[in-house]
């Protein structure tokens, strides 16, 4: 039989393509546009190829972001995921605990990035806030607005306390997708601690945990507001990553081409890493 | 290997009703049990609490003598196969069947060796660097059934319908390895499943669960030519045992008025019991009303049929040879040395 030929499908698909179009392609290309020319006003522009990709790639100030954003990234993937998995266990997997468990690490998760930032920075204070004072009155020395350590400690802090749920709860479901008999056989076989974990539970947590780790590194390669409301990227430039560097660039100076080539590379850069983790697991499967 | 002793055992799930009720079962040393029951009868429960990855409600349950009501499902050296086969994702085949022995604290040059003997034994050679997911059903359940009999001090293999998963065509081949490496090794099994087939040719001796109660324990002719309980005889046999009312009166039994045989018994109602191929319809013995004949196969050139026919208000299927079987009224010969009879469900 040969398959029929119904174009009219495409008249379905059509509002979410222009939906796709405007929202993502159109800006996207308009970036790309911007990143080859040298724009002084609306009708002065110079296309310049591919200088500001050069320069960007030469700027040590972007080149300190960079690390610093990748470092960041990386302690945050360090601290959530075993966090996180860590929790999913220790939730009981039945009963009317498990639902009050889990509205409680789903709390953090509906607060916006900014009202953690906030609240945060509030906390932390040395002079008022409850952590902050706290710490002071131990004799702790503690304040992020001039130690770049202690601004690090508060914004993995905040993050963690900010997203940890997320893999907690992305792993509880994949261990509450366990059969029973796999628990049951492990008991049996004498596997406890570590090695029910490791050949047990890990195995089928591999998907889940592929989408946390993703989801985990795209969001903290993209921070943003937390260190903007924290202490707007300092000590100095110790807690400046990417985004906000970009932003400097962009709607502090005003410089399109520049920044563009920029938004480029920083989203390349976020495409890259995804991809090569999301090809490094699915390798390991084939 | 050890003998296996069931006493009173009684489990409920919460505050619900006995899902087994004062189970009693005794296991030798190296015998292959099995038992049979529909689906509710309990015998998933019973498996767990053998297993002790559940704690009776009350009753005992003792290995080689030694009480096991404080010893946890790990220490009771207890192997379980499952109705799907459950392998551990990450390892091989060799990396599952030396599991139990490494979490045991076998080192690793021990382990394998032993690893090695079990794959001979179960011809899993070819197979032992091989992950699950590269495995047919078939394939996975043999590792599964390997694990089970990897630990060579384990006191009892349990087996949870093992063949359930198994396309048809292995599933001969699977009872065929497991009654080997059953005899070679001595193994206690007990093997739980709702199909008669697999109990009757897997086990030396039978216990038969319903709604949480034995019915009969026995070898596998007991249960068939002389089954304990009206469900029993129902259950066992395709079709089952022809279940006809009767009543004795004068020292003759009696069905729909017709006499059938002499009968000591006191006089009142009761149920008489035998199975397709005790009788024989024909010309001679108790009218009845013949429904259908259905042909069978041939067997010496024979070909056999199934009789469906009404006597006494209710339906009996006989197997017999086709030629003497016709529709309409005919008259049913039971062989009378034969026959079983129950009074209230039960025995006599």
């Amino acid at each position: 039989m040969q398959p029929s030929r119904n174009n009219k499908a495409w008249f379905a698909v059509a509002p979410v393509v222009l939906v796709v179009a405007f929202s993502a392609i159109v800006p996207l290309m308009t970036v790309v546009n911007y990143s080859v020319q040298d724009i002084f006003d609306v009708n002065t522009r110079i296309f310049v190829g591919l200088d500001w990709y050069r320069e960007t790639l030469r700027d040590p100030r972007f080149l300190e972001a960079l690390l610093r954003q990748l470092s960041f990234s990386a302690l945050v993937l360090v601290l959530e995921i075993p966090l996180g998995i860590w929790i999913a266990r220790a939730i009981p997997r039945q009963g009317r605990q498990t639902t009050v468990f889990l509205i409680i690490l789903a709390v953090p998760l509906l607060i916006p990035w900014n009202v953690v930032g906030v609240t945060w920075q509030i906390f932390a204070r040395p002079d008022i806030g409850l952590l902050g004072a706290a710490l002071s009155g131990l004799g702790v020395s503690y304040n992020y607005a001039s130690s770049p350590v202690d601004a690090w400690v508060t914004l993995l802090l905040m993050d963690v306390w900010h997203w940890t749920s997320l893999v907690a709860l992305l792993c509880f479901a994949g261990l509450a997708s366990i059969p029973s008999a796999y628990y049951q056989a492990a008991a049996l076989d004498g596997a406890k601690g570590w090695r029910l974990f490791r050949h047990v539970e890990l195995p089928h947590l591999k998907s889940v945990l592929t989408i946390a780790v993703l989801l985990r590194a795209m969001d903290s390669l993209m921070i943003y507001t937390e260190p903007f409301v924290l202490t707007g990227g300092g000590p100095g430039a110790s807690t400046t990553f990417l985004s906000q560097y970009l932003t400097t660039m962009a709607v502090g100076q005003f410089d399109l081409g520049p920044a563009a080539a920029f938004s480029v590379l920083y989203f390349l850069l976020i495409l890259l890493l995804c991809w090569i983790f999301h090809a490094s697991v699915m390798r390991r499967d084939a | 290997m050890a003998s296996v002793s069931v006493s009173g055992l009684t489990h409920k799930y919460g505050g619900n009703a006995k899902v087994l009720d004062g189970i009693d079962l005794e296991v030798a040393d190296g015998e292959a049990h099995a038992v049979l029951g529909g689906s509710g009868a309990g015998k998933t429960t019973l498996l767990n609490l053998l297993s002790g990855l559940l704690r009776p409600s009350s009753g005992a349950i003792e290995f080689d003598g030694r009480d096991l009501a404080d010893v946890d499902a790990a220490e009771r050296n207890v192997a379980q196969v499952f109705q799907f086969p459950v392998l551990y994702p990450g390892l091989d085949v060799a990396g599952n069947l030396g599991f139990p022995l490494r979490n045991r604290g076998w080192r690793r040059a021990a382990a394998q060796r032993r690893v090695e003997e079990v794959a001979e034994l179960l011809a899993l050679g070819p197979l032992l660097d091989k992950k699950p997911r590269a495995l047919s059903l078939f394939e996975k359940q043999m590792t599964a059934i390997g694990r089970a009999l990897v630990r060579p001090d384990v006191a009892l293999v349990l087996l949870d319908e093992p063949l359930t998963a198994v396309e048809p065509a292995a599933k001969w081949q699977l009872r065929q390895a497991l009654q080997r490496v059953r005899r070679e090794l001595g193994l206690t099994m007990i093997y739980v499943t709702h199909d008669q087939t697999e109990a009757l040719t897997f086990a030396e001796r039978i216990t038969m669960l319903h709604q949480g109660k034995v019915l009969q324990t026995g070898t596998p002719e007991d249960l068939y030519e002389r089954p304990a309980h009206e469900a029993v005889a129902r259950f066992i046999g395709s079709p089952g045992m022809n279940l006809v009312s009767a009543r004795v009166s004068n020292g003759e039994l009696r069905i729909g008025g017709q006499s059938l045989c002499p009968c000591t018994l006191a006089d009142g109602n009761c149920v008489v019991g035998f199975r397709p191929e005790w009788a024989n319809i024909g010309d001679t013995g108790i009218p009845v009303s013949v429904r259908s004949v259905r042909p069978l196969s041939t067997i010496g050139g024979v070909q056999v049929a199934l009789v469906t026919a009404e006597v006494g208000g209710a339906t009996i299927h006989v197997r017999q040879p086709m030629h003497t079987a016709g529709n309409g009224q005919a008259r049913v010969r039971i062989a009378p040395e034969r026959l079983v009879l129950y009074r209230h469900g039960r025995r006599l």
